[in-house]
């Protein structure tokens, strides 16, 4: 039963950070087209604001490992 | 053809799931050590691996006996912990005093430790030995001489101009590049250390990057100014009604900030890790279900994959060095930064009241 909770856990985990991520990157790459001298900027944004995302998508998949090896039962 | 594709490895990921799981209940029973250990080589030993063989780490305990009467004891190895007669080992594995009691405080050397020191070691050798060549001129009256010496002086102008200064108030900056470039040196260093197969990564374990993060939330909150903690305890420019939803909010976000920053480096190093084994280890389940032939032809995928993975790590190890860092400076940037009242605080309360 853990083991399916994680497996399902790290599947909704990587869709939420991947939609967040997907999202930044679609930002960025958009704004870099239209205002290419401000790529360094944006880029650094780009990086800190995905270290968010990653942040809390990673506390997830932290909880999912925990839960496959039954740490805490 | 793809249907048959899909259900044909849907599967063989069933059998891989099911084969293993049986193969970890199993192992225990049988006393031998398993062919696939995945947590043990991310968890924390009471040894050093190394290419030629395993080397035993010194225990130190501060412990408790039965009576309430507590001391200091240290040992060269485990096995001379054991051997002693203080100490026993029970049915998990941990090691516990021999004639009750309990072991108050466990400060022994592990492996862990000594990659934390090795990384913190050569982080400040390098830079010891650079200052040394600035001191002598080389770098401030002629330009920096070899490769070695142009990249340390990348990377340190990289943290000062681009991490310290972007995010911190100018004149205040450079008070915490010594620190931010530590902490880049040092987490670069034990990260890259765990890529060695035989090493293990410091940063894996939670108490190392808590340790690390606590450093960056006490510089953190030292570093606050009267605006910092104004903003905390008495938001400006809102309703007060809702200071008193804000209020327990701020005080949260002040231990969130180092919580999420420990997570986030140590998931990174850890998932990195198992992830290298797990695919791996695909090789010897699909050896043990179908044969050697199986797990041969695997073996090509796996390492190719597993090679294409270092490399990844390796850019990984040094982005999340840097993102540690970054988030550090940012941080303290937001504590230390100092308002402009005249021009936002003032003119915003105004409005609201």
């Amino acid at each position: 039963m853990g083991l399916l909770a994680a497996g399902i856990g790290a599947g909704i985990v990587a869709l939420g950070a991947g939609i967040g991520i997907g999202m930044i990157g679609k930002g960025a790459t958009e704004s870099i087209a239209r205002q290419p001298e401000a790529s360094g900027d944006i880029r650094g944004a780009m990086i800190l604001t995905a270290a968010f995302i990653e942040g809390v998508a990673l506390l997830g998949a932290v909880i999912c490992i925990l839960l496959a090896l039954g740490i805490g039962q | 053809m793809v249907q048959t594709l899909r259900r044909f490895f849907l599967t063989l990921l069933f059998l891989s799931i099911s084969s293993s799981n049986t193969f970890a209940v199993n192992a225990p029973e049988q006393d031998e050590e398993p062919i696939l250990d995945v947590m043990g080589t991310v968890a924390d030993h009471d040894y050093l691996k190394t290419p030629a063989g395993k080397i035993y780490l010194p225990r130190i305990f501060y412990w408790e006996d039965a009576s309430g009467e507590s001391t200091l004891d240290a040992f060269l190895t485990t096995k001379s912990a054991l051997s002693s007669g203080m100490f026993v080992e029970n049915d998990e594995g941990a090691i516990v005093p021999a004639g009750g009691g309990a072991i108050v405080l466990d400060m022994s050397i592990t492996s862990h430790l000594i990659y934390f020191w090795m990384g913190m070691g050569l982080a400040v050798l390098l830079t010891i030995m650079i200052a040394g060549r600035y001191k002598k001129g080389v770098g401030r009256t002629v330009e920096p001489k070899g490769a070695f010496h142009n990249t340390f002086e990348v990377l340190f102008v990289f943290i000062r101009d681009d991490v310290a200064r972007g995010n911190i108030d100018d004149h205040k900056a450079d008070k915490y590049v010594p620190f931010l470039f530590t902490m880049f040196m040092g987490i670069s260093f034990m990260n890259l250390f765990g890529l060695f197969p035989w090493a293990a990564t410091a940063t894996a374990d939670l108490t190392v990057t808590a340790t690390l993060a606590f450093i960056t939330f006490l510089i953190t909150q030292f570093s606050g100014t009267r605006d910092y903690w104004g903003h905390i305890f008495w938001f400006p420019g809102v309703p007060t009604w809702v200071r008193f939803i804000l209020t327990p909010v701020e005080i949260l976000g002040i231990f969130t900030k180092p919580f999420a920053l420990a997570i986030r480096l140590f998931a990174n190093m850890l998932s990195g890790k198992i992830m290298i084994i797990a695919i791996l280890g695909l090789i010897f389940i699909f050896a043990d279900l179908f044969g050697s032939v199986a797990g041969m032809s695997v073996s090509i995928f796996s390492v190719t994959l597993t090679v294409v993975l270092y490399a990844l790590k390796v850019f990984v190890a040094l982005l999340q060095a840097y993102i540690f860092t970054l988030l550090s400076a940012v941080f303290i940037g937001m504590a230390a930064e100092d308002h402009h009242h005249s021009e936002e605080g003032y003119h915003t309360e105004h409005i609201a009241e």
